[in-house]
């Protein structure tokens, strides 16, 4: 094995420093890499010892936290599940497209936050719930099969790799976009769930599920095999049927 | 507070409920019908009448005049109309409308006329000529 053979990379990032400049640039840095090195390590290593003006968000280094989505030569990916090995030749990092960027490797997210709430993605009880007793304690109770219809959707990490990939959410800011409508969709899927009257109000509209063309690059840029495609969808089928049912109900 | 409640992004149920889009689910469902028209029907209508009937492989009348007026001017002719012609149609109008739209040509609105109400057209002439060939 020779994991450990070290060898040296060179990596461009694009910079963005507001305080000393309004246009952005691309940065060279030649550093150390052996065959476990992933982009996350790569970065950290031009902070510490290259480089330490180098802005980029990152926490968990094993693709739960959803932190530090890069664009790795045009396409969206997660820091530390991609590995230098892979690359032969120019490795170009940019910030996230569709999203404003605010320092380097960093950008501002908040729309993204604003669609997933827009959705109400948590259960919604029409029950009010009881003061708990210890001595009768009550759950939500769910079958392995009815878990199983809602699993794969509940896998999201909220990277926004998915914002990244898709061309609609890069058109129109305003589509509620992949990651937004997975959450409804997986909601709506759920047992214990009774606000899909709710959340299918928004995935009716022109900027919800309609928005979609079905382009699937979210789903393959998924580093959690999300499938959103899929989901916003089979979202489609949904709000298609509520809209049918609310003409004949008028 | 009124204030406070105003400021939630798209959160209010009023909100959403006034931006329905009633219409989608329609086109959506046209262009459903016309992708599976398009895959399972128009292959075998184009090997049929543009390949095997030019190329000779089939004597001439299957498809004569009187023979190709009678199996047209039918309900089953009615029928395969809708299904080569109206529902394809549609599905091309869909991706010809999200087309436009992903290199910003015109404005949506008036390309959704303009793709549907052609498709709608056409559509119209090509089963209103069926109709009237059953009828005279």
């Amino acid at each position: 094995m020779n994991t450990q053979q070290i060898s040296t990379k060179q990596i461009s990032v694009k910079r963005y420093l507001p305080d000393s400049s309004a246009e952005s640039y691309w940065q060279q840095y030649e550093l150390p890499v052996d065959d476990s090195t992933s982009l996350l390590d790569a970065l950290n290593h031009i902070k510490e010892q290259l480089d330490s003006t180098l802005s980029y968000r990152w926490s968990c280094r094993m693709a739960i936290c959803g932190s530090c989505g890069v664009m790795v030569n045009g396409i969206p990916k997660l820091g530390c599940k991609t590995f230098l090995r892979d690359y032969e030749g120019e490795i170009r990092i940019e910030p996230l497209s569709h999203f404003p960027v605010q320092r380097d490797l960093v950008v501002d997210m908040e729309i993204f936050l604003e669609h997933l709430a827009a959705v109400k993605p948590y259960l919604i009880d029409d029950n009010p719930v009881k003061p708990y007793d210890p001595q009768a304690p009550e759950t939500y109770q769910q079958s392995p099969e009815q878990l199983a219809r809602y699993k794969q959707f509940a896998n999201c990490i909220n990277c926004g790799l998915c914002y990244s990939a898709c061309p609609q959410f890069g058109l129109n800011p305003e589509f509620l976009g992949p990651a937004a409508l997975t959450l409804a969709h997986r909601y709506n899927l759920d047992s214990r769930d009774h606000g899909k009257k709710q959340r299918m109000a928004e995935l009716n509209r022109h900027e919800g599920v309609w928005s979609c063309t079905f382009v699937g690059f979210c789903s393959k840029v998924c580093p959690k095999h999300v499938d959103p495609a899929a989901a916003v969808n089979q979202g489609k089928v949904e709000a298609a049927k509520h809209t049918l049912i609310a003409l004949f109900k008028g | 507070m009124e204030k406070l409640a105003m400021n939630k992004p798209s959160m209010g149920k009023n909100s959403a409920q006034h931006k329905q889009a009633f219409d989608e689910p329609l086109w959506w469902g046209l262009f459903s019908a016309g992708g599976v028209c398009f895959a399972v029907f128009l292959p075998a209508v184009i090997l049929f009448i543009a390949v095997l009937l030019p190329l000779g492989l089939l004597p001439a009348e299957v498809l004569s005049y009187e023979r190709a007026s009678a199996l047209l001017f039918s309900v089953p002719g009615f029928l395969f109309v809708g299904a080569v012609v109206c529902l394809p149609l549609f599905h091309a109008a869909h991706r010809l409308r999200h087309g436009m739209f992903d290199i910003s040509v015109g404005n949506d609105a008036l390309n959704k006329k303009l793709m549907y109400g052609g498709a709608a057209l056409v559509s119209i002439v090509a089963l209103g000529l069926v109709v009237a060939g059953m009828l005279g």
